[in-house]
C-alpha cells in the first residue's frame, strides 16, 4: 500500500473511536506509523476532523424543543383517546337524527289502515279490473262462496240494493282481513264488456280506522266514483258506483 | 404512564443529535423541528413494533432520513449546485486555520456536497456513528457508504481550506 492509497482510506479515520477496528483502517494504519510523512499527515488529518466534528456538535438546538415534542405527542393521545368516544357520540347522533327524520319524513304504519285509504284500495280495485270469483245472480251461491272463503257474508243489503241485479262477487284483502265484494249491473248500459257497475264492499269494521259509526250514510267521491259508506253491526259497507250522489241514494 | 417515562426519556435522549442531523440536513431550523417532531411521532405509533431496543438510535435517524427525503421528493425545490461554483463562493480558510472555522461556514460547505454525500458525511461527524450504522440508518451497503464518505470528506476538506487534493476514485456507487 503505497502513501496515497493510505491516505485515501485513512480520510474516514477517527481517532479514539472504533475505526480502527475496521480491517482496512488498520491495513493503513500500519504504515502511518512506520512512515513520518504519513504519519503527520494523519495527524493533522486527525486535528482536523476533529475540529470539524466538533463545529458541527456546536449546531444550537432550539430551546423549547424538547417540551414542545413531548407535550405535542402528550395531546396527541388525548385526542387518540378521545377518538372511539366521539365516534361513539357521532353515530349516536346520527341514528337519532335518522331517527327523526324517518319520524317525520315516513307515514307510520298505523295511518294505513284509515277509511280514506280503505276507500281509495277498494275503488281502485273496482276501476281497475278484477277477476270475479264467482259469476252468478244468486245471492244464496254468493253468501255461500263468500262464507266458505272466510270473508264477510252475513252482510245485510239496503231494502233498494236487493233489486239491483247481481252479476257475481269476489274475495279482497284489506289488513289482513278479507272484504267481500258483490258486483252488480244497474238498469242502465255499462261499458262495452264490462258486467258491473255498481260495487258493494263489505268488511269488518274495526280493522278500518275512523270508520263512520251510524247508519247514516257518508257520501264522497273518490277517484271517478261515488261512494257511500255507512256502519251496521260490526260491517262497514262501502258502495259505489259512476254516477252522482243522487244516483247512488236510489239504493240506499 | 410508563411509557409516557420511556417516550420521555427518549426523547432526552436523542432530540438533540437528531436536530443536529437534521439541521445538517435542511439549513433551517423549522424544517428540521419537524422532522424531529415527526420522527418521534412516528416512533409513538410504530415504535412498539421494534423488538430490538438497541437499535432505536439508529430506527429514529433511519426514520427522520426518510421523512426528509419524502418531504425533498415532494417539495423538489432544492436546486442542485455545482461544486466547482459552489467552491468559490465559500470562504476559503487555510489549513492552518481550520480550528478557526465556526458551525457556520462548515454547515455551508456541507451544504455545497453532493446531495448522496451530506447525510452520510453529517453522520460521520455529528455522531461518531460507525460505517455499519450509518449504512443501517440510510439503508445503503456499508461498501457504498464508506465510498460515499471518501469522496465526500475530501470535497469538504476541499471545500473548507482550498486544498486541491486529489479527488479519491469512486468506489461501490
Amino acid at each position: 500500500m503505497n502513501c496515497d492509497e493510505a491516505k485515501n482510506i485513512l480520510l474516514l479515520y477517527r481517532h479514539d473511536t472504533a475505526d480502527a477496528d475496521d480491517p482496512q483502517i488498520a491495513e493503513a494504519l500500519a504504515p502511518a506509523k512506520r512512515d513520518p510523512e504519513l504519519g503527520e499527515w494523519l495527524e493533522a488529518h486527525c486535528a482536523r476532523q476533529f475540529v470539524i466534528g466538533k463545529k458541527l456538535r456546536q449546531i444550537a438546538v432550539p430551546a423549547g424543543l424538547k417540551e414542545q415534542i413531548i407535550s405535542e405527542q402528550a395531546a396527541q393521545e388525548r385526542m387518540n383517546s378521545w377518538r372511539p368516544k366521539f365516534a361513539l357520540l357521532t353515530a349516536v347522533a346520527v341514528i337519532l337524527l335518522l331517527g327523526t327524520l324517518a319520524f317525520f319524513l315516513f307515514p307510520k304504519p298505523g295511518s294505513e289502515d284509515t277509511l280514506m285509504v280503505y276507500q281509495q284500495q277498494m275503488v281502485g280495485v273496482a276501476l281497475r279490473g278484477y277477476a270475479m270469483d264467482l259469476t252468478t245472480n244468486d245471492p244464496g251461491q254468493i253468501r255461500a262462496y263468500l262464507a266458505q272463503n272466510h270473508a264477510p257474508s252475513d252482510f245485510v243489503l239496503p231494502e233498494a240494493l236487493k233489486q239491483a241485479a247481481l252479476t257475481g262477487c269476489a274475495v279482497e284483502g284489506w289488513q289482513n282481513t278479507r272484504v267481500s265484494m258483490i258486483c252488480f249491473r244497474t238498469a242502465k248500459s255499462v261499458a262495452a264488456g264490462g258486467q258491473s257497475d255498481l260495487w258493494l264492499f263489505v268488511v269488518d269494521r274495526s280493522s278500518v280506522k275512523g270508520a263512520p259509526i251510524g247508519a247514516l250514510p257518508q257520501f264522497s267521491k273518490v277517484n271517478v266514483l261515488i261512494t257511500a259508506t255507512w256502519t251496521q253491526g260490526d260491517k262497514l259497507y262501502l258502495l259505489g258506483t259512476e254516477d252522482d250522489e243522487q244516483a247512488i241514494k236510489q239504493y240506499l | 404512564m410508563a411509557d409516557r417515562v420511556n417516550f420521555e426519556n427518549l426523547v432526552a435522549s436523542y432530540y438533540g443529535p437528531l436536530y443536529q442531523f437534521a439541521f445538517s440536513l435542511t439549513r433551517d431550523e423549522a424544517d428540521s423541528c419537524d422532522l424531529v417532531q415527526q420522527a418521534f411521532c412516528i416512533w409513538a405509533g410504530k415504535g412498539h413494533q421494534l423488538r430490538d431496543t438497541t437499535k432505536v438510535k439508529t430506527w429514529l435517524f433511519t426514520t427522520l432520513h426518510r421523512e426528509f427525503l419524502s418531504a425533498r421528493r415532494k417539495e423538489a425545490r432544492f436546486p442542485q449546485i455545482d461544486l466547482e461554483y459552489a467552491a468559490a463562493e465559500l470562504p476559503v480558510v487555510p489549513p492552518a486555520t481550520v480550528n478557526q472555522l465556526d458551525a457556520a461556514q462548515v454547515l455551508a460547505a456541507l451544504a455545497q456536497l453532493d446531495e448522496i454525500f451530506q447525510a452520510p458525511v453529517a453522520l460521520f461527524y455529528l455522531q461518531d456513528c460507525s460505517y455499519k450504522e450509518i449504512a443501517d440508518i440510510l439503508e445503503v451497503p456499508l461498501g457504498t457508504v464508506k465510498s460515499r464518505l471518501t469522496r465526500g470528506i475530501a470535497r469538504l476538506h476541499q471545500l473548507l481550506t482550498g486544498e486541491k487534493n486529489k479527488m479519491p476514485k469512486p468506489n461501490n456507487l
